[in-house]
């Protein structure tokens, strides 16, 4: 369907809209600007990628997900794919470290779309270093308990 | 569009299983989306459900007041007649006082219900089918449709034959509803406001749809007690159900008999609907919504006139060239040279003129005299300074070393 014609239907109101203060912002997990625009709502267009926070235990490297929007013909789940499917996305666990996370939605978006792709790539840069963080915080109350 | 999109069939026993593989996509799923009409038709259909009520039409006029006319120092509302009460004397009748009717009371022969034009209705509900049909409506209208296996939702005739909740709720869970309706259930709220006094406690999100074929289905049964899911025939296909709220994109989950139904309900675009006597489904403005892709096709872009590119024309802040040399040099491009040339004359004649000369003589001798004088005034103030210390020395016996203090 098209991003045109989806975004007339959707931009008054979704499930994702979010009005405070003045601000039209967006919990869409597609939306890596948080703020509510044609280009950056992703669950409307044919390729996003939605860099995705998860809760995980300690020891995984990150917590993150590479949501990627699907673009099927027909909205089927493929079963026979790695990664986990839904009818919309197929979820990436980032677990080789950012670098290799960030060449994922680089190939994805190639050289179009560099606002959204740089969009991306901050959004995982971001959740990287909040991760080390609390990575870091984890395990040192680990050890404390431990001694 | 040259291909049609297809549809499988799921059993209803395990969701990974497919009884019917490529089945064509009803043309109703084709249909333009237009969520003008269907707002518009919304709005009016959900009138039609009202009943009639009014206010008491004695209410606030149950006096015989009167008003008191001028020259009694008091405004003219007509005001209530007797005395040995309070309530004599009180202004009544009006809206604006207390204890008076309101402003134009309801009264029950208010227009509550109307007539929206049947293409109308049907160009809507047609609509709000194919709405159902595409992801990213659904997930807007807040369905949480992660675990479905697919949109729109096929599954065999055998789950019109459920009667009990418990096979109904498992047959949710193998398809992924559950997770909507858990959704329903975790957010309900008792209502703001007085209509909890009034038979509407909680305010219930809507779930799943499920629409069936065969009149003989004991679906309702099985499904009626899941929280947010309904049930719907395919032939009474209701707006209210496909577009809670005006809101395109409700999760569907259909039979496979009821999808196959819906081809004959609205018809396709080569044949007008069987059912619906004379309806049409409504056609595009434009066959490919898509504007990006005409923008960048090669058809339209070989016609296109290469972009402009934004040509500044002259700088913002305008730079005085007589005092800045780059503007100077944008201006005349020779100047930079004449600059140069004069630079070096003047410093090959630095040497010999006269002129110089003297200023230079003039300087070196008021330096000179400038020293002389401060000199002397150096002298002078040590020689104070030294003097101030002998007559403290002398006169008020005070030691040497301690008069530096002092």
């Amino acid at each position: 369907m098209s991003q045109q014609v989806l975004w007339e239907v959707v931009k008054g109101n979704n499930a994702f809209l979010v009005k405070r203060n003045g601000l039209t912002l967006s919990t869409d997990p597609f939306n890596n600007t948080g703020v509510q625009t044609y280009s950056s709502t992703g669950f409307i267009s044919k390729n996003a990628v939605g860099v995705v926070p998860t809760s995980g235990k300690v020891n995984q490297i990150n917590n993150i997900n590479l949501v990627a929007k699907k673009s099927t013909k027909f909205q089927q789940v493929d079963r026979k794919a790695k990664n986990t499917q839904s009818v919309y996305a197929s979820t990436l666990a980032v677990k080789h470290g950012v670098h290799t996370a960030s060449r994922v939605i680089r190939k994805r978006f190639g050289t179009s779309r560099v606002g959204l792709q740089k969009a991306a790539l901050r959004k995982l840069v971001k959740l990287n270093r909040a991760n080390s963080v609390r990575r870091r915080n984890e395990l040192a109350a680990a050890k404390a308990q431990k001694k | 569009m040259t291909s049609v999109p297809l549809v499988s069939v799921f059993s209803a026993d395990d969701s990974s299983k497919v009884t019917a593989k490529h089945i064509p996509l009803p043309a109703v799923f084709q249909t333009p989306i237009r969520p003008d009409i269907v707002s518009f038709v919304h709005t009016n259909i959900a009138k039609n459900r009202r009943q009639a009520h009014a206010v008491n039409p004695q209410a606030g006029m149950q006096h015989s007041a009167e008003s008191w006319g001028t020259g009694r120092a008091v405004a003219r509302i007509p005001r209530v007649s007797g005395s040995g009460t309070h309530r004599s004397g009180q202004a009544a009748f009006g809206n604006q006082c207390r204890k008076g009717r309101m402003s134009l009371p309801i009264k029950v022969w208010r227009r509550w219900h109307r007539r929206v034009n049947i293409k109308q209705k049907r160009h809507a509900a047609a609509t709000a089918v194919a709405a159902t049909g595409i992801v990213p409506l659904v997930l807007a209208r807040g369905h949480r449709i992660s675990q479905v296996p697919q949109i729109p939702l096929v599954v065999e005739d055998k789950i019109e034959s459920y009667e009990k909740t418990t096979d109904a709720l498992n047959f949710l869970k193998r398809f992924g509803a559950f997770e909507d309706v858990q959704k329903v259930v975790s957010t309900k709220v008792v209502r703001a406001g007085i209509s909890k006094q009034r038979g509407k406690k909680y305010r219930v999100r809507k779930g799943p749809l499920v629409v069936y074929f065969n009149e003989n289905a004991k679906l309702l049964k099985a499904f009626r007690n899941v929280p947010g899911v309904e049930v719907v025939n395919v032939t009474r296909l209701n707006l209210l159900q496909l577009a809670p709220g005006g809101q395109l994109g409700r999760f569907v989950i259909w039979t496979q008999s009821a999808f196959a139904h819906l081809d004959k309900l609205f018809g396709t675009y080569r044949y007008s609907s069987i059912i619906k006597d004379g309806y049409q489904l409504l056609r595009p403005l434009i066959t490919n919504p898509d504007l990006a892709r005409i923008i960048n096709s090669n058809q339209v872009q070989e016609k296109v006139q290469p972009a402009k590119t934004t040509k500044v024309l002259h700088e913002v802040q305008k730079k005085n060239p007589l005092k800045n040399t780059k503007a100077m040099d944008r201006l005349n491009p020779y100047a930079k040279k004449q600059r140069a040339a004069a630079a070096a004359a003047i410093k090959a004649n630095t040497k010999g003129t006269k002129k110089i000369k003297k200023n230079k003589a003039l300087k070196k001798a008021s330096r000179a005299a400038y020293n002389k004088v401060a000199a002397s005034l150096n002298d002078a103030t040590k020689a104070a300074v030294q003097e101030e210390q002998d007559i403290k020395v002398k006169y008020f016996s005070v030691q040497k070393g301690a008069a530096q203090t002092e």
